[in-house]
């Protein structure tokens, strides 16, 4: 049983790297007594730290209220969704579902809260999220609940311009929407499907703000959070980024450093040309620990490199928005960590001959430590309507693996139905066939739901 | 008391001519006002040249025969900076849009990553980001006096303002300010080729403390589009004037 804990969400089983998440699932009973024990201890210790967290948080705060009046505000949104997946019959990587039995019908339910407490000195931000899932395959049932903290910091401002934050937060930046090239911690940014929720990081940042053009922190990473896994990736990791705001433009560094490990370098900046024309890019530098190689001569076996050479990945993208306030945006990243056009071939021939159960392991391997994306050229393109505007979202997007030539469309729609209520679908529809990336396993997608905001 | 002209003339000669040269300087200076600072006094009114503000924001638009929910916005801003964080409706709560120059950003919690946004977006809908930011005319625009006119009854200094840099939100605005109450109390806004896209008009009834004195300060604002049958209201509440920590506008920091 695999975690993937490089990836901190709830991603769509759409690519072999994507669908590897879904292979998250409880042992089965009496199989793996320990592993259940190990999981509620650790559930039983987030929980407790969780709470810890929350009333000392709540302690200090009242503590500090008598100098300065606090606001408190909260809210939330219900949201009720269920996703049907058209597997592939015939992908090599999971024949007939037997390997990673990712689940055709998922029904979901979830609240998403928000509560802030603050004052000129503190804020104090929880994010918690109660989540109910069911999933089904032709292998049986399964129901998933759980309750976490998304999001959670306790921010003081300490001088004028020094502020210490602690909790759990999700640091993101850069422009890019398909891949963030520039963050070690989220390459696949979550951009891609607005319904994910992505979660933090647990950490401590100091920051400091001089004026509104520049600003520079340190953060200490304790643990990758909640979707932390067995190994924790991201735990003992530095953190330093620094940006810069112009007039037309914006611009960030950023460093980490982990224990054994090459530091990870990245660089993100956007432009804007004109009113209608948004430039940007974005970079990051850094090797890969337990990566797959995957030798072009298809007789040669996978192997795990226990940390890949250094390599760049980067992506350019253009945004141009039209006068009615809808943006084309077009993208194209080159992953220095993906495998050549050969090298991908070679991947699914292996894949083709490891027929279970004595391939297991092969495509165990090949689903676990393949890179973030398996090729190395991507071009993405997003048609989308202005966010800004109230009642209705939508957005397109297509894909297209330059390695292998698979293509992805994926459709988004928000629609607001009334005051508190609104709907929203996504489809994604591969376009390949089982030795292309995008449709290596799966063959449609389809999600539609609603939201209920609380009042 | 009677006066000798003729004595007081050769006795103060010198004097007298100095005293009538600076009357008439004082008189030509009165008659046409320096318009910069017409501008400077009429931004204080809307937020502009003091440390920071923070206010709450009515918003109600209409487009056509559609009447869109209202919503209420609370907005921190400095001179080159402003966000406005969404309070109503609840769909949109907790969601920040954040300027620094001319860049923009929208977040909202469980949003994965903050979205750049174009400067053509920000100028879509009735009340863009330079409605509800703070008012910094005179550093923005090169303003020149055109005329006076009355203004239903009251009589006014008309402006044009020239953009002095691309980041500004309008390229060229003609601007009528109070000569009484020295506030700002409408505006057109051109696009640079001459075309008027939008109508303003100001009503003051609020007033701020700054420092030992009390000012006027704006309360409402009705936008009307030039272009199609579109209006918004931005009612001005709660207005609190203090100085803002640039942390409240780092992205970095914005969660």
């Amino acid at each position: 049983m695999k975690i993937n804990h490089k990836q901190m969400h709830k991603p769509l089983p759409a690519s072999p790297s994507q669908g590897r998440s879904n292979l998250i699932s409880p042992p089965v009973k009496g199989e793996l007594e320990g592993v259940w024990l190990m999981y509620i201890r650790k559930k039983f210790v987030r929980l407790n730290s969780a709470l810890l967290f929350l009333l000392f948080s709540m302690n200090y705060i009242h503590a500090h209220a008598e100098e300065d009046a606090l606001n408190f505000s909260a809210d939330g949104a219900l949201y009720g969704y269920a996703t049907s997946t058209a597997l592939r019959s015939d992908s090599l990587l999971n024949p007939d579902n037997q390997l990673a039995r990712l689940p055709q019908h998922t029904q979901t339910a979830e609240a998403r809260f928000n509560f802030k407490a603050e004052n000129d000195n503190l804020r104090l931000t929880l994010r918690p999220i109660l989540l109910w899932q069911q999933n089904s395959n032709e292998f049986g049932e399964q129901v998933k609940s759980e309750g976490y903290v998304s999001q959670g910091q306790l921010r003081w401002r300490m001088a004028e311009a020094w502020n210490v934050a602690a909790g759990r937060e999700v640091m993101n930046w850069g422009p890019a929407q398909f891949r963030s090239p520039s963050n070690p911690f989220y390459f696949d940014n979550g951009r891609s499907n607005p319904i994910r929720e992505l979660s933090g990081l647990d950490s401590v940042k100091v920051s400091w703000t001089p004026d509104t053009r520049y600003s520079m922190s340190l953060g200490y990473i304790a643990s990758s959070g909640h979707y932390e896994g067995p190994t924790d990736t991201w735990r003992d990791t530095w953190i330093f980024r620094g940006t810069s705001r112009g007039m037309k433009w914006a611009g960030g560094v950023a460093v980490a450093k982990k224990e054994g490990q090459q530091d990870f370098v990245g660089v993100d900046a956007q432009y804007n040309k004109s009113d209608e024309l948004l430039l940007y890019g974005e970079a990051g530098s850094s090797t890969r620990p337990n990566a797959l190689q995957s030798p072009a001569d298809a007789a040669q076996p996978f192997s795990i490199e226990a940390e890949s050479a250094r390599h760049l990945n980067e992506l350019v993208g253009a945004t141009y928005t039209l006068d009615n306030g809808q943006s084309l945006s077009v993208e194209y990243l080159h992953q220095g960590h993906g495998f050549t056009a050969s090298e991908e071939a070679a991947y699914f021939e292996r894949a083709a001959n490891a027929t279970l159960p004595a391939g297991a392991s092969t495509l165990g391997m090949a689903l676990a430590n393949v890179p973030p994306l398996l090729g190395r050229n991507y071009v993405h393109l997003v048609w989308q309507n202005n966010f800004l505007e109230g009642d209705y979202y939508w957005r397109l997007m297509w894909t297209r693996s330059l390695t292998d030539h698979g293509n992805q469309l994926t459709g988004y729609a928000e629609m607001t139905l009334s005051k508190l209520v609104s709907g929203f679908v996504l489809g994604v529809l591969p376009l390949g066939n089982e030795r292309q990336e995008f449709s290596s396993m799966i063959g449609r997608l389809a999600t539609a739901g609603i939201k209920v905001n609380l009042p | 008391m009677k006066i000798n002209a003729k004595k007081f003339i050769a006795g103060n000669g010198i004097i007298n001519i100095f005293s009538f040269a600076c009357m008439l300087l004082s008189t030509a200076v009165n008659a046409t006002p320096d318009a910069q600072v017409l501008l400077k006094q009429a931004d204080r009114a809307r937020g502009g040249g003091l440390p920071g503000i923070v206010w709450d924001i009515r918003l109600t638009s209409r487009d056509g025969d559609k009447i869109a929910e209202p919503q209420r916005l609370q907005v921190r801003a400095v001179d080159d900076a402003s966000v406005a964080e969404v309070l109503e409706p609840p769909r949109s709560r907790g969601s920040k849009i954040l300027q620094v120059e001319h860049n923009m950003w929208l977040t909202r919690p469980g949003l994965s990553k903050p979205i750049p946004i174009s400067p053509r977006q920000r100028m879509s809908g009735q009340a863009s980001n330079g409605d509800i930011a703070a008012t910094n005319y005179a550093g923005d625009y090169e303003a020149k006096l055109v005329s006076e006119e009355k203004l239903n009854g009251e009589l006014c200094y008309v402006l044009e303002l020239t953009a002095r840099h691309k980041r500004t939100t309008y390229d060229k605005i003609r601007y009528w300010i109070s000569v009484e109450r020295e506030v700002g109390v409408k505006a057109e806004f051109y696009s640079i080729s001459g075309k008027l896209l939008k109508t303003a008009l100001f009503k003051y009834d609020n007033t701020i403390q700054y420092g030992e004195k009390r000012i006027s300060f704006v309360s409402s604002m009705l936008i009307k589009d030039a272009l199609i049958d579109a209006e918004t209201t931005m009612k001005f509440g709660t207005v609190v004037v203090k100085k803002i920590p640039s942390s409240e506008f780092d992205l970095g920091q914005m969660q």
